[in-house]
């Protein structure tokens, strides 16, 4: 009998410590198959660094990783799965579409969102965030690149997706009181790929250099179908050079794109997989590691609830972050700067800063 | 005018696609008069086959795109005989067979994305370097040409095929009427095989042309398959002229549709001509 007694209290007591300890789940949605994969497997990458570097934590972390192909149908099917059945704390997205996707379910779940989105409406809502160059500032470095080379007449062509609109949108407001023009703006849908219409359409607009936004495939296409059409004017973008593997297709083309991570981050990223950081990694460490500083700051042993962690990273201020030093705006946006890089034998590369 | 006659260019470019499609849809659709669903994938295939011949195994590309065009015929004769031929027999509605057709696509569809990845791959890279030609100071590429005129080719090839041959007059036959056809002594589940594995080898071939001008990827099949069929009903479904009509048709009509409008709605064009046609000519162009 009190063998008996002695074993239930010890197994009661142990179940009792182990709830005290239960792991923070963070859940990553981004795309693992399909044509961006290499993005998804360098945010895989970059938050497994950053989880293999914690050291000292009150609690334990576990990543989820999703797949959704950039797909916000794929998104949305991800989302449930680690909110449902994975019980997750926090989500980590990439893209806006996706971004958008989520946005919502987080904040009538209550359950903490970081995205890497350029859409301001993904950090919608008290449990939203964004760890993003916004396009104020890549707008701001875009236009001034535009001045400094004397490029008055802009041809535009647009995806018909979020993050693609967020930027144009705010790209108009910044043209405004300028001498540049946009002279042509063809939208076109996600999943399209005869891009010759729209092609013959802008190529008599008079424009100096076409703005592509678009996610690959359709970048790759459209770049492809330019050329075909014999249109020689410059090619530029913002962010979109990076959104392919097929960087050689815009050799010499300068476009903008988020700063550079600090060489410290870059060098300990390469160590580990051998490859150059790509899109949105530098962004996803930092999360994961802001999102830990946060959780760890607050004060208890009981895993704290999604409502605490959102509210701390609102006072998140001066995070030394693989993007620099990073604070939480009243928006809940991360800010980074942005930079004009430039294709050089098949690289990309920065030829300058923002201030 | 350079802006009009480059549009024209651009529309008789989508619209040989569309009409490539369209012919092998339309001669299947005349034979069993029910939508394969799973042509559309079945063009996918000849892409994906030639992919893997010429880029995988390094084949001649000649022999690649041989290999591919019959192997997408195969599939297509395998979907007659194992899906389609024992629906026909247990007097399947044609609404059944859609549907298996459908299941059909989707799962080719996931075998393709199993075998090759998502990942969308373009056929012409490091294979051949394209030629550009100025016609009418509009600029058409060597790929969008041999489009054009394969589609002629394949166009004629059929017209001879059904108006000049045994077996032709026999596929019209069970066009017309498959039981009194069969009650004359004429196998037609072989004829209607023959003509899965002719109709698919098109689809193959349309598959690798799309390939080359644009790309492949495993889900290419499906928008192929709604501008052929939109085309095949603007035509005038089961007649393969009425397809090939339908397609520069469509291919015009989209392409000068978003020279005033964006081009976001170019699939709206392309669905709201096909909705006029239902209502108003239901039969197509070539249909009386």
């Amino acid at each position: 009998m009190v063998v008996t007694l002695i074993t239930i209290g010890y197994f009661l007591l142990k179940g009792s410590s182990d709830f005290s300890v239960e792991p923070i789940k963070i859940g990553v949605i981004a795309p693992m198959t399909g044509n961006t994969a290499f993005l998804g497997e360098g945010i895989r990458d970059a938050i497994l660094l950053a989880k293999e570097n914690l050291n000292g934590t009150k609690y334990k972390y576990e990543v989820i990783f999703e797949d959704d192909q950039l797909d916000s149908k794929l998104t949305a099917s991800a989302v449930n799965k680690l909110i449902s059945v994975d019980k997750v704390d926090v989500i980590i997205t990439f893209g806006s579409g996706p971004g958008n996707v989520v946005a919502p379910i987080a904040e009538q779940r209550g359950v903490v969102h970081f995205g890497i989105a350029s859409d301001p409406n993904v950090a919608k809502g008290n449990y939203n965030f964004i760890h993003w160059t916004p396009p104020s500032e890549e707008n701001k470095v875009f236009v001034a690149e535009l001045q400094r080379r004397g490029i008055n007449k802009l041809g535009v062509f647009e995806s018909n997706q979020q993050g693609a609109a967020a930027v144009i949108a705010d790209l108009r407001e910044r043209l405004k009181g300028t001498d540049i023009e946009i002279v042509t703006d063809q939208l076109f849908n996600v999943g399209e790929k005869d891009f010759r219409s729209i092609i013959t359409k802008a190529k008599n607009s008079g424009a100096e250099i076409y703005l592509l936004m678009a996610f690959s495939p359709e970048l790759e296409v459209l770049a492809k179908q330019i050329k075909e059409a014999g249109v020689d004017t410059p090619l530029t973008s913002i962010e979109g050079f990076e959104l392919t593997e097929q960087v050689d297709l815009f050799e010499g083309e300068w476009y903008v794109n988020a700063a550079d991570a600090t060489g410290d981050f870059i060098s300990k990223f390469s160590a580990k997989t051998g490859k150059s950081p790509t899109l949105g990694v530098a962004n996803s460490y930092d999360i994961f590691n802001l999102v830990v500083a946060t959780i760890e700051k607050i004060k208890g042993s009981v895993k704290p609830l999604s409502e605490e962690i959102a509210q701390e990273i609102t006072r998140v201020k001066n995070f030394d972050g693989a993007l620099g030093n990073l604070s939480v705006n009243e928006d809940g946006l991360v800010i980074s700067k942005a930079a004009v890089r430039m294709i050089k034998d098949g690289e990309p590369a920065t030829i300058s800063s923002a201030e | 005018m350079a802006i009009f006659l480059q549009l024209i260019l651009n529309s008789i470019i989508a619209g040989s696609v569309y009409a490539l499609v369209a012919l092998g849809f339309n001669f299947i659709y005349g034979a069993t008069k029910f939508f394969n669903l799973a042509h559309g994938v079945v063009a996918a295939i000849g892409g994906y086959a030639f992919f893997y011949f010429a880029r995988i195994l390094g084949l001649n590309i000649y022999l690649a795109v041989v290999l591919a065009i019959i192997f997408a015929g195969l599939i297509g004769y395998g979907l007659d005989k194992l899906i389609y031929l024992p629906l026909r027999k247990r007097k399947a509605s044609n609404m059944a067979l859609l549907v298996a057709s459908l299941g059909a696509m989707t799962a080719l569809q996931a075998i393709i994305a199993i075998l090759f990845t998502s990942q969308f791959r373009t056929l012409s890279q490091n294979i051949s370097t394209q030629k550009l030609f100025e016609v009418f100071g509009g600029v058409i590429t060597q790929t969008q040409l041999i489009i054009l005129l394969v589609t002629f080719l394949i166009l004629s090839a059929l017209a001879l095929l059904l108006y000049k041959t045994h077996f032709g007059r026999a596929i019209r036959a069970i066009s017309d009427d498959e039981e009194t056809t069969r009650i004359i002594g004429i196998n037609t589940n072989k004829i209607i095989g023959h003509v899965f594995f002719i109709g698919s080898a098109i689809a193959g071939l349309a598959g690798i042309l799309v390939g080359f001008d644009t790309g492949i990827e495993p889900t290419m099949g499906l928008n192929l398959l709604l501008k052929g069929v939109i085309a095949s009903i603007i035509g005038g479904v089961g007649n393969i002229c009425g397809g090939v009509l339908g397609g520069f048709f469509l291919g015009f009509v989209e392409n000068f549709g978003i020279w005033k409008i964006s081009g976001e709605w170019k699939d709206a064009i392309a669905f709201a001509l096909l909705i006029a046609f239902l209502i108003f000519r239901p039969r197509g162009i070539m249909n009386k």
